[in-house]
């Protein structure tokens, strides 16, 4: 569904990626792992739009996507949950979202949408008058997460979903990415928490300083030696 | 008698209470110093001039023609001077409005002479009584229009989806762009809608004051409202501005005219002193 082929990116005069090659399957969850500075935002920020590419090609169900606008990227069906949450911190919950449906005409169909998030966030439901900026960092994430499925993704982007969350929090988020995963939406999941990201997904690359280091199936990669000492922190 | 000095008071302000918006406006967009939004309004105040005075159209049509001109005014500033220098310090930004202010103001003065000229205003120069008040029709009809712009400004910036995407952009210009949403076409509207707030402020104060190539100078005052109310806030920009105009319009009444310069700033710098943000200026909040 995704294709990314020998994509290199530079932030000025540093070169971010050099040559990053990885497919994402339809309906799959794929991560992508590494350090601090390996990456892996900025491979995302690529895909959406938001930096350009130097060299290399971006495809999305067979069409070539690198270097168009957010907007149309956002159009054609990928949404990108930033690093952070980056909501409108005095906007309010209705409004973040209805900013998630910017791109749709449909009233009815952007309501139905609406239900949905609140079906799977009821505790959106109860704070939709209130600014973004007051609610606590488990909601935040939440709102970031339905902000991007207003826009009826095909594929989500999702930058480091439990970053600054409670553990219990953290399988919360992972059990939503799942229920967003089994309803048909593709995931490519970059995460710290290599522990969760490897349960989660079902394939992942190992990025090290702007390069694939390493690929495999999640149950491969949770047996690799250099993954266990270097992501899990699991000596031998 | 009190009453209608503070009425004027707040016809004055109304017009400060403009300029402070329009510079809050694109403030709070990109995070850029507007200096040339006062010769923005002069500009067009002669453009109306010039239709109606010099071609003889009919005094409405001119008003309305200056209006769309000030549309263009903002957009123009916006195409030319701030976007090839979007990425630019915001203090080199300050510096091109400021270069752009003493541009527009010598050009007017080539084209228009550094005259006065007497402006004529929609609303009639005579006084009305409401009960025991006798109040000047021009004053009540600043009020009123200004009124009506402020709630029609609110609306769109509440209750529309573009001016809910603009407030957007103001917080965080990424997310924005991850929505799909046109970051280069919501500047471009807020310079637009800000030229036109320029443009109403001169059709509404150049009655009163003259029209003249150095009422541009008024968007000191501006600035002055923007920073007593707090600076960045909108209701702060607009109570602001109406707070001076009513103190520069009271303090005479009281005191020797020529304190009327002296107290607006004098208040301005003692509110200052104990709130350093403004009136309803607060910390920034913290981002999430």
């Amino acid at each position: 569904m995704l294709e990314l082929e020998q994509v290199e990116t530079y932030y000025g005069k540093v070169q971010a990626l050099k040559g990053i090659s990885f497919r994402v399957e339809e309906r799959g969850i794929v991560t992508l792992l590494g350090a601090n500075g390996a990456g892996k935002t900025t491979t995302l920020r690529t895909i959406s739009g938001l930096i350009p590419l130097s060299r290399g090609t971006i495809r999305f169900s067979g069409e070539r996507i690198e270097n168009r606008s957010p907007e149309r990227i956002v159009k054609r069906g990928i949404s990108h949950v930033p690093e952070g949450r980056d909501l409108f911190p005095d906007l309010t919950v209705d409004e973040n979202l209805a900013m998630g449906a910017y791109t749709r005409k449909d009233r009815n169909e952007i309501q139905r949408s609406l239900k949905r998030v609140f079906d799977s966030f009821p505790a959106l439901g109860k704070r939709r008058k209130q600014h973004a900026g007051t609610l606590s960092g488990g909601e935040q994430q939440m709102l970031a997460i339905g902000r991007a499925l207003m826009s009826t993704p095909r594929l989500i982007l999702l930058d480091e979903p439990s970053l600054g969350l409670a553990p219990l929090l953290v399988q919360e988020i992972f059990k939503i990415i799942r229920e967003i995963n089994q309803e048909g939406t593709t995931i490519l999941l970059v995460e710290q928490n290599a522990n969760m990201a490897l349960q989660v997904a079902q394939y992942g690359y190992v990025l090290e300083t702007g390069r694939v280091a390493l690929q495999g199936d999640t149950s491969q990669l949770l047996q690799d030696r250099h993954v266990r000492e270097t992501y899990l922190a699991i000596k031998r | 008698m009190i009453i209608q000095v503070i009425v004027s008071g707040i016809a004055t302000g109304c017009i400060y209470a403009l300029m402070a918006l329009g510079l809050t406006l694109i403030y709070k967009s990109t995070e850029h110093v507007n200096f040339a939004q006062g010769d923005m309004s002069m500009i067009s105040g002669f453009i109306a001039f010039t239709f109606f005075q010099l071609l003889r159209l009919p005094l409405r049509l001119s008003l309305c023609l200056a209006l769309l001109s000030s549309v263009a005014i903002g957009l123009l500033m916006y195409r030319l001077l701030i976007r090839p220098a979007i990425k630019a310090p915001h203090f080199n930004i300050f510096i091109i409005t400021l270069g752009a202010s003493i541009v527009i103001q010598s050009f007017s003065g080539l084209v228009w002479s550094y005259d006065q000229f007497p402006f004529p205003s929609v609303f009639p120069n005579r006084n009305m009584t409401i009960g025991m008040i006798r109040l000047n029709a021009i004053s009540v009809g600043i009020i009123g229009v200004t009124g009506l712009l402020m709630l029609m400004l609110f609306l769109f910036f509440k209750c529309t989806k573009i001016g809910t995407a603009m407030r957007a952009v103001s917080q965080s210009q990424r997310a924005a762009l991850l929505m799909g949403i046109n970051v280069k076409r919501s500047f471009a509207l807020t310079w637009a809608i800000s030229g036109l707030i320029s443009g109403i402020a001169a059709l509404l104060i150049a009655p009163v004051i003259f029209l003249s190539t150095r009422m541009g100078l008024v968007v000191i005052n501006g600035f002055a409202g923007a920073i007593l109310g707090g600076w960045g806030s909108i209701p702060g920009a607009v109570l602001g501005g109406i707070g001076l105009g009513i103190l520069e319009n009271v303090a005479p009444y009281y005191f020797p005219s020529q304190i009327r310069n002296i107290i607006p700033f004098a208040v301005l710098v003692g509110v200052l002193v104990i709130k350093p943000t403004g009136i309803m200026g607060e910390e920034r909040r913290k981002r999430v």
